[in-house]
Parts: C-alpha cells; sequence; structure tokens
C-alpha cells in the first residue's frame, strides 16, 4: 500500500518544502467496475481498485513506485506521461523503448525525481493497455505556483472515452485486422467524468476552485464547459501560463489544463458541466452514441439540476496563443527531423501508420538497452533497426520537428522526456483534397513566446512546428497518442545524446530481471545482435507493401481471359459460317433430287 | 449522366432480337399473301385488305406488348428497389448472372435466321391449317384471320420478350431502358426489312456473327460481374460498412482474392470505365472468382457451340456416335398444308420455292427451313416447334447420318451447288 511521507500529505500547504520521498506499492491485477452502468467488464486495477489511485507528490520529492504485475495474462509497463526523468531516462516506462516489458508474477522499481510541478498522469505504455484502465493523474504540488493564493481548493477532473470491450479483443478482432481496411478506429461506448458519470462536483459559493483537467481516454479529444462559469487557464501540460481568460477548452488525448474557476454567489441552482466529444476524430457516429457526459457543478444537493444547453458552436480557446510564465523566445534550430503522416494498408491488407513511410515496429531489443551496448555505434541511428525510425539527436542542441499531417483525421503528438515550443500550427485544410505543409521560406504566425507543453494537436491535412533543446540525455519516443494509431505504427524514437546516456546512467537490476524473466533480449542491436552491431538480420520489419497493379499473375489471368474471349469468339463465328453452309446445303437438297435418289440408290 | 446510364446493351439486344423475329413473321405473312392472292389475275382489293390486315395484327399486338412491357418493368422498378436496395450488391449479382444466361440461351439461335424463319414459315402455315378445318366456328375469326394471326404471334413472342427485359433489366438503370428499347426496336425493323428486300444473306449473316460475337462479350462481362459482385457483396459484409467509401484504394477489395488491383479506373465510379466493365467486364480491382467465371464461361460457350455443330452435323466432328439415329427415324416427312386463303392451295415443296419472293433472292428455298433443325438445339425455336408441329426434317440430315461416307459426298458436293445457287440468287 501507499507509504506517504509526513510533507506528501501536506501537498497544499504553501511552506517551505523540503525533498521528500513517496512510495507507492502497486499490484496490477483485474478488477470489476461499470463506471457508465451499462456493462461490467473488468479493468486493469491497482491494488484490487478501479479507477487506480492518483499519485501525489511535491515538486523536488523522490518517487518510488513499486509495481507487480498479478494480471496473469498480460505484460505491463508504465509511463509517468510529461515528467523529463532527467537522468533516470530507465524509468519513463514504454515498452521496448526505455524497458522490456514486465512478464506476469514480475516486480519493477520506478524510481525518479520529480523537479516539475503541475498536473501529469501515469498509464501503461504496453501495446494498447491504457484505455483498459490503468491510468490515473499524477499531481505534483508546487508551494511556489505563481496563483498561489489565488484560489481555496486544489481539485482535479479527469475525462475519458471508455469501451466496453478490451483492447486487445478490438485491436485483433476490430482494428488491425483484414476486414478494417480503413483503419477506422473503434468507436467508443461512452464517456466519462472522472471515471463516472452524472458526477456532482461539490463547490461552495464565492470560492475559487483550482481544477486539474486531464483527457486520460484512448481516441477523442473533448470540448469541456461549465455552464455560466469562465474561468482562467494557468497551467497546461506542467508549463505555468498566464492566466488566460477561456470560456471552453479543447483538450486531447492526454493534455491537462489547470484552471481557476470562481463559483457563483447563489445557492439557487446547480450548474451542468460538459465534456463533449470532438466527434470529426470518429470512423463513424453510431446513433446509440452518447457522446457527451454531463455533471454538475453543485451548489446545493437539494436544488435543480438542470440539463445542459444545447449550443450552437465549440467556441473554446486556442491553445496556441497562451504565454508560457517563463518567457522563451523561439529557438534557433540546429537539427531538423522532417516527418509527413499518412495512413495506408500494406501487404496483409492491414491499414498502418507512417511517419515517412515508416510505420513503427517494435524492436526486439528496446532501444535505450541498444544505446548501453552499443558502445560508440550507438551514435549510428543503424544499430536501432530500420523500422524503429530512430533519429540520433546531439546533445545542447535545438531540434525542431516539423510534421506535416496528410491525413484527414486530428492527431495528437507526444514527446517524451520534454516540453517543446509549438512555434507553428495551422489550421485545418479548407477541403480534404488540399495540403497545408510547412514552408520555412514562408513562416506562418509565429508568438514571440511560444506556448510550450509535451503533447499538441495537428489538423486535418495541417502542419505544426515543434522546437526544443536536448538538455535531457535519454532515448525518447515520440508518438501519437491516440492508443490506435500508436498500435498502427505512429511513432519514431529520438535517442538524445547516446554518448552522454552511457557515462551517466545505469539501468537497474530488476529492469533486467524483467527482460530475462520474459525472455527478451536486452543486449546488442535492434535485432538482438551483439557480435556485430550493424548486422540487423532478422530484425522487426513492417509488412510488406501490397503488391502495385498488374503482378506477373495479374498479367497471365488478363492474357488468359483475352485467350479464352478470343476463342470462344471464334467458334461463334465457326458457328454462324456454318449456317451459311448448311443454307447452300439445303438448297442443294431441295433443288437436287437427284443427288438424294443417287445417295439412296447406292 | 453518363452513356451507360442512359443505354444498355442486354436491354437493346433483347429488343432486338425480339424485333427481328417480329419482322420475320411479318415478311413471311406478306409473302404467303403476295404468292396466294397477289398475283396480278386475283382481286388486287382483296390482297391489299389482307396485308393491312397483317400489319394492323402486328402493329397492335406490338403496341400492346410495348404498353405491357412499360407497366411491367416501371412496376418492378418501383417496387423492386425498395426490396433490394439494402443489399444492392447481391441482387446486383443475381441479376448480372440471370442476364448473362438469357443472353447465352438467346444468343446462339441468331446465328441461325434461317431457321427462325422456317419456324415462322410451319407455324403460320399450320396454324392458317387449323383455321381452315375451323372455319364454322365463327365469321369473325375467319374474316380478319390475316389480323389476329400476327397479332397472336407477335403478342406471344413479345410476352417472352418482356419476361426476359424484366430478368435483364433488373441490372440496369431505369433510365437505361428508354433509349434501349426505342434503339433495339429500330435496328430490328431495320434488319428486318433489310432481310425482306433479299439483302445479301453472307453480309448479313456476317453481321450477325459480329453481334453475336459481341453479345457474348457482354454475357461473359455479366457472368464475371455476377461473380464479382456476390465477392464484393461478401466483403461488404466483412468490412461491416459502406466500402465506396474508400473509392478504389486499398479498403476497396479483398486482397486474398485478389488478382489485379490498379487505384484507378475504377468503373463504378469512372463514366468511360463503366461502359468497358458493361461490354468486356473490365474491372480495376479483378478476382480470382470473377477471372475464373470470365474463362470458364468461355470454355463453356465453346463446348456448347462444338454440340450443338455436332448435333447438327457430326460430319463436322471425326468421332461419330450413332445414338442420335433414332431420333432422325421419327421424323415425319410430310409437309404441312402450306397457305390458307389461297384458291389454288399448292402442297408441293418445289412450287412454294419458285413462287416465295422473300426467300428466293438469297437462296433460302426451303419454305419449311427446318433443314437442320432436328437437332435439339437448346433453344425457344425447338421448344415452340414441338409443340406446335411435329419435327420435319429434309431429307438431308437423314442422309448424312448414314454414314460417314455419304455425309462426305454431300458436304463435298453440296458447295459447288450451293455457290451455283447463289450465283443465280
Amino acid at each position: 500500500m501507499r507509504v506517504f511521507s509526513l510533507l506528501a500529505t501536506l501537498a497544499a500547504s504553501a511552506t517551505v518544502v523540503l525533498a521528500a520521498t513517496v512510495q507507492y506499492d502497486f499490484s496490477v491485477d483485474w478488477v470489476q467496475a461499470n463506471p457508465d452502468g451499462d456493462y461490467d467488464r473488468t479493468f486493469i486495477g491497482i491494488n484490487g481498485e478501479w479507477p487506480p489511485p492518483p499519485i501525489k507528490c511535491n515538486i523536488h520529492d523522490r518517487v518510488i513506485v513499486n509495481v507487480t504485475n498479478n494480471l496473469g495474462n498480460e505484460p505491463t509497463a508504465i509511463h509517468f506521461h510529461g515528467l523529463f526523468m532527467n537522468g533516470t531516462n530507465a524509468m519513463d516506462g514504454p515498452a521496448f523503448v526505455t524497458q522490456c516489458p514486465v512478464p506476469a508474477g514480475n516486480n519493477i522499481i520506478y524510481n525518479f525525481t520529480v523537479d516539475q510541478p503541475g498536473m501529469y498522469w501515469y498509464h501503461s505504455h504496453y501495446g494498447g493497455q491504457y484505455p483498459d484502465g490503468l491510468r490515473a493523474p499524477f499531481i505534483v504540488y508546487d508551494p511556489d505556483e505563481p496563483f498561489a493564493g489565488q484560489y481555496d481548493e486544489d481539485t482535479y477532473l479527469s475525462v475519458s472515452d471508455y469501451y466496453h470491450q478490451s483492447i486487445p479483443w478490438l485491436t485483433a478482432n476490430k482494428f488491425l485486422t483484414l476486414t478494417n481496411p480503413t483503419g477506422g478506429e473503434p468507436i467508443p461506448d461512452a464517456a466519462l467524468f472522472n471515471n463516472s458519470q452524472n458526477i456532482k462536483f461539490k463547490v461552495e459559493p464565492n470560492k475559487t476552485y483550482k481544477i486539474r483537467i486531464v483527457n486520460m481516454g484512448a481516441l477523442v479529444s473533448q470540448y469541456i464547459w461549465f455552464e455560466g462559469h469562465d474561468f482562467k487557464i494557468v497551467e497546461v501540460d506542467g508549463i505555468y501560463v498566464e492566466p488566460t481568460d477561456a470560456s471552453m477548452i479543447y483538450i486531447t488525448v492526454a493534455q491537462r489544463y489547470t484552471i481557476l474557476l470562481t463559483t457563483k454567489n447563489s445557492t439557487d441552482t446547480n450548474y451542468p458541466m460538459i465534456a463533449s466529444f470532438d466527434t470529426t476524430m470518429l470512423d463513424h457516429v453510431p446513433n446509440s452514441l452518447v457522446w457527451n457526459v454531463t455533471g454538475w457543478l453543485t451548489y446545493d444537493e437539494n436544488a435543480a439540476f438542470p440539463e445542459p444547453a444545447m449550443i450552437d458552436q465549440y467556441d473554446f480557446y486556442d491553445d496556441f496563443n497562451l504565454v508560457p510564465v517563463e518567457k522563451e523566445q523561439p529557438y534557433e534550430p540546429d537539427y531538423q527531423v522532417s516527418v509527413s503522416v499518412k495512413m495506408n494498408n500494406l501487404g496483409d491488407g492491414v491499414n498502418y501508420a507512417f511517419f515517412n513511410d515508416i510505420s513503427y515496429v517494435a524492436p526486439d531489443v528496446p532501444a535505450l538497452y541498444t544505446v548501453m551496448s552499443s558502445g560508440n555505434l550507438s551514435t549510428d541511428a543503424t544499430v536501432y533497426g530500420a523500422n524503429t525510425h530512430t533519429y540520433v539527436l546531439g546533445y545542447q542542441e535545438v531540434v525542431e520537428i516539423v510534421l506535416n499531417n496528410l491525413d484527414k483525421g486530428t492527431h495528437p503528438f507526444h514527446l517524451h522526456g520534454h516540453t517543446f515550443q509549438v512555434v507553428e500550427r495551422s489550421p485545418a485544410a479548407p477541403d480534404a483534397n488540399t495540403y497545408l505543409t510547412y514552408d520555412s521560406a514562408n513562416p506562418g504566425t509565429v508568438n514571440e513566446y511560444p506556448m510550450r507543453r509535451d503533447t499538441v494537436y495537428v489538423r486535418p491535412n495541417g502542419y505544426f512546428v515543434l522546437r526544443f533543446k536536448t538538455d535531457n540525455p535519454g532515448v525518447w519516443f515520440f508518438h501519437c497518442h491516440i492508443e490506435w494509431h500508436l498500435e498502427q505504427g505512429l511513432a519514431l524514437v529520438l535517442v538524445e545524446a547516446p554518448l552522454e546516456i552511457q557515462s551517466r546512467q545505469v539501468i537497474p537490476e530488476d529492469h533486467y530481471a524483467a527482460c530475462k524473466a520474459g525472455g527478451y533480449a536486452y543486449e546488442g542491436n535492434a535485432a538482438g545482435n551483439t557480435v556485430n552491431l550493424l548486422d540487423l538480420s532478422g530484425e522487426k520489419l513492417q509488412p510488406k507493401p501490397l503488391p502495385a497493379g498488374f503482378t506477373a499473375r495479374g498479367i497471365v489471368a488478363m492474357v488468359f481471359s483475352c485467350i479464352s474471349a478470343f476463342a470462344g469468339m471464334g467458334f461463334i463465328t465457326w458457328y454462324g459460317l456454318s449456317d451459311l453452309k448448311s443454307t447452300e446445303l439445303e438448297v442443294a437438297e431441295a433443288l437436287g433430287e437427284p443427288l438424294d435418289d443417287s445417295d439412296e440408290s447406292k | 449522366m453518363t452513356i451507360s446510364e442512359l443505354f444498355d446493351v442486354s436491354v437493346f439486344f433483347i429488343l432486338f432480337r425480339e424485333t427481328l423475329e417480329a419482322s420475320i413473321i411479318i415478311s413471311v405473312l406478306l409473302a404467303f399473301l403476295k404468292q396466294g392472292v397477289g398475283n396480278a389475275n386475283e382481286d388486287l382489293t382483296v390482297y391489299r385488305k389482307l396485308v393491312r390486315q397483317v400489319w394492323f395484327g402486328a402493329l397492335l399486338g406490338f403496341s400492346i406488348c410495348l404498353v405491357l412491357g412499360g407497366i411491367c418493368v416501371a412496376a418492378w422498378y418501383r417496387l423492386g428497389k425498395d426490396v433490394w436496395s439494402a443489399s444492392e450488391d447481391i441482387w446486383e449479382s443475381v441479376f448480372c448472372i440471370i442476364a448473362g444466361f438469357i443472353i447465352s440461351y438467346m444468343g446462339l439461335a441468331m446465328l441461325r435466321l434461317n431457321k427462325m424463319k422456317g419456324k415462322w414459315r410451319h407455324k403460320i402455315a399450320d396454324a392458317l391449317a387449323d383455321r381452315d378445318g375451323r372455319n364454322t366456328i365463327g365469321s369473325f375469326s375467319s374474316k380478319y384471320a390475316m389480323a389476329i394471326l400476327p397479332f397472336v404471334t407477335v403478342l406471344r413472342e413479345s410476352i417472352e420478350a418482356i419476361v426476359f427485359i424484366g430478368g435483364v433489366t433488373l441490372s440496369a438503370s431505369p433510365k437505361s431502358v428508354p433509349l434501349s428499347v426505342v434503339a433495339g426496336i429500330l435496328c430490328g425493323s431495320a434488319l428486318g426489312y433489310f432481310i425482306y428486300q433479299g439483302g445479301n444473306h453472307m453480309s448479313i449473316q456476317v453481321f450477325l456473327i459480329f453481334s453475336t460475337c459481341f453479345l457474348y462479350l457482354v454475357a461473359a462481362s455479366l457472368m464475371s460481374r455476377g461473380v464479382w459482385y456476390f465477392e464484393n457483396y461478401e466483403w461488404s459484409q466483412l468490412v461491416g460498412g459502406d466500402i465506396a467509401e474508400v473509392g478504389s484504394g486499398p479498403g476497396s477489395y479483398d486482397i486474398r482474392r485478389s488478382v489485379w488491383h490498379v487505384n484507378c479506373c475504377n468503373p463504378l465510379f469512372d463514366g468511360g470505365w463503366m461502359i468497358f466493365n458493361a461490354l468486356l467486364g473490365w474491372q480495376n480491382s479483378a478476382t480470382y472468382g470473377s477471372i475464373l467465371m470470365y474463362n470458364f464461361y468461355w470454355i463453356a460457350i465453346i463446348i456448347t457451340v462444338c454440340v450443338m455443330l455436332y448435333r447438327e452435323n457430326p460430319g463436322y466432328f471425326p468421332i461419330i456416335t450413332k445414338y442420335q439415329n433414332v431420333a432422325s427415324d421419327e421424323i415425319d416427312l410430310t409437309l404441312p398444308p402450306s397457305v390458307a386463303g389461297s384458291s389454288a392451295r399448292t402442297s408441293e415443296e418445289s412450287d412454294l420455292i419458285v413462287i416465295d419472293p422473300s426467300s428466293s433472292r438469297y437462296g433460302d428455298p426451303n419454305p419449311y427451313g427446318v433443314g437442320s433443325s432436328s437437332s435439339h438445339m437448346p433453344s425457344i425455336i425447338d421448344d415452340i416447334n414441338i409443340g406446335s408441329a411435329p419435327s420435319s426434317a429434309t431429307t438431308s440430315l437423314e442422309t448424312n447420318r448414314a454414314s460417314l461416307e455419304s455425309i462426305q459426298d454431300v458436304d463435298a458436293n453440296s458447295d459447288p451447288l450451293g455457290a451455283s445457287m447463289l450465283t443465280s440468287a
């Protein structure tokens, strides 16, 4: 069970905080729950409970999360979303990037210090596992926050889409299958507020609430608004921003917003608060889908709980214009990573997602382990495998990621280990056949102090440009946070300052033990080759492309069809011509009685 | 709107063929009249009256059938489209195959134009003879015999056409019916008139061969498309959505069944390729099923043609079986009474040949046209023949079947004779 340090319980108190150690012992296991009242299903819970408990700590605390996988039938791995893990890359969590999956029955310890304030979350980073329940907020209290003293209560609110079926089942039967050639993502069955519905969010009049909002869903972004209440945005993804008035936010999967909301003077009525799916991200909207979830700012339990009012349009605040409190002008890039997002089918008929025609396939050896076992060759991207789409970055440089979205969907992209400046972001292209792509000679709007965060969306057929400093040696995943798209391979790997990692970081023994227990390779290049690191034979690759047009069998089929058609017409012609002949024959018969006679007389 | 939405080859073909048949009926009747009462020393007013009766009867029958057909097709669409729209692909598949069978069934008979003409001469002669025997039943029927006969026969044949069109048009757009019907009737009448006037037998036959080849191309494509639509239906069931959404690209087809696939030229979306699809069975995404169907269809046609040729004249093939002799023994060589209403009835074959204006010019002296029809060709012609009169056969068939030598003799002898007959025409 949880062991809180003394100071951690005094979280919100604005006093001097000494670094403490916060330890959580997590037993990951299956738990029955029914959050929407419609369907009883098994979730991945922690310590016999679902939803899993939030992790709470103060800034500069050391957090130790001791995870035992008691699922029995699935491995797991836990990622602490948004935390930099500076110096402790091995604690970041994504399977096959910084660690091996932890097999059932095994244990792993995540041990790191938290030097960032604000709202984060932790979730499984093995396969598409977290929407099965293994996700919860991770709250870091900061006594020195810029808006300290401006609120009365510190609370949080999670939103999520929700599936009745398990993710492995949906993936195998409905998603990554030949019969889903369009790559249509499974449609969620419901929307949840704090892992429930129709919640009563108790408030008192004339108070200011700090509400940390996180979208822990798998797929859809959500619009969130509080009827009759405007609010101030003060923090996004752990970055304090100048307080900004807003009446609605648009929060993609994995993003966080912290708002200050001041309640009204009276307790006459309660006010609906609504989270509403961005239905444009759904492949289709079934009639049965209720894509809003409602709760109430509850002033008085006995007052009315009105139905939410219809709204004409989603008038949300564009996060691009937020200004960080810690102001930095756009960095000057030293190195550019330019990728295009595409969705397409490969030779097995399944729809995959691509960065520059590469669909991420996890290597045999986690990339961090390859860094640790490849010596000076760790700076050669080859050793990480062709299909991991790895870029090796230098130390203390500014890297620019240009992402052109050639897909007609909105995608939230997340970079591990960093926040980045969102230097440019285009709107959605006006129509499906137009593409807005980045042109450095003709830049779009660039704010003086670009907004920074760790998860940012790109609009349909649009683009964005991100910049960050490579001041955090480690292997960092950059991927679409739509869990389905990650499964489709919409990811790449940034190996940042590998030689620095080798010299300064150590992978703990219990992490290696998980590899050994699961039979995973943990040394050598992506293919597990420890002798010749540049020999990638046997590495995991994406399926071959679909055959293009006329292959040999197509040509053979076409030729045979032509031959049989001509042969058939030849026979028909023969048949037709024989009518002429038989007619002539009849003429002869009719006129030539003697012929018959002579025949008979023979 | 594309051409293929306004014109349907199958409908055109059925109308063309039925009109051709109707025009042959009329031409045969007119020929009888001409030889019977149209002679110079007969009363020309009676002749003209009877000719008018023929035209009146035929046109009345034909127009009634057009109205009936129109109603049927309209009702078909109105009722049908609702029922079938739910799973359009599976019905598309079924109708394509029905249409393919209908065309296949009718097509080869076109190449036996003489047989068709002979059939009608035979039937009309029979009918007239029957009516003679029942002369007392009513003066109306005797008075208007020349109208009733074409009326009834045209109507009867046309109902068959309506049924066929009903089957074929299910896979076509309703908009395509009117133009195809009009064009089919015009072309059929034109060819009928050409035949009546005694056009070159050779060029008529060449024309028919060309159009038959073309029609079997259409039929092969219909069969292939039937299978394709069925597979498409299965795929859309599997995918569980509207696969037209993905256009021609990946996901619009089942890769497990794909023989070739090009991301363009989709006949479902592109007008030009739509026509290519209707005529030649083009698919931008060919499946094993559709390719095999196409090839097996042609193989089946080749086998059918061989069987039919063999039955008509085993001499074409080196292998001879004896089982067919049985049928020929039963053939009645007596010719039915030929012409009613003529004062001097002639039952002599040779007389008819000489005075038949419609046939003599291109050398068809056989008024009953049954020279080779004792074969059991799977066609409506035979069905009707069997029902209306005992099969007649010329002596040629008898002799042909007698022995291999005699067949070869006849073949060898017939050529010069036939050629001389044609040149003398």
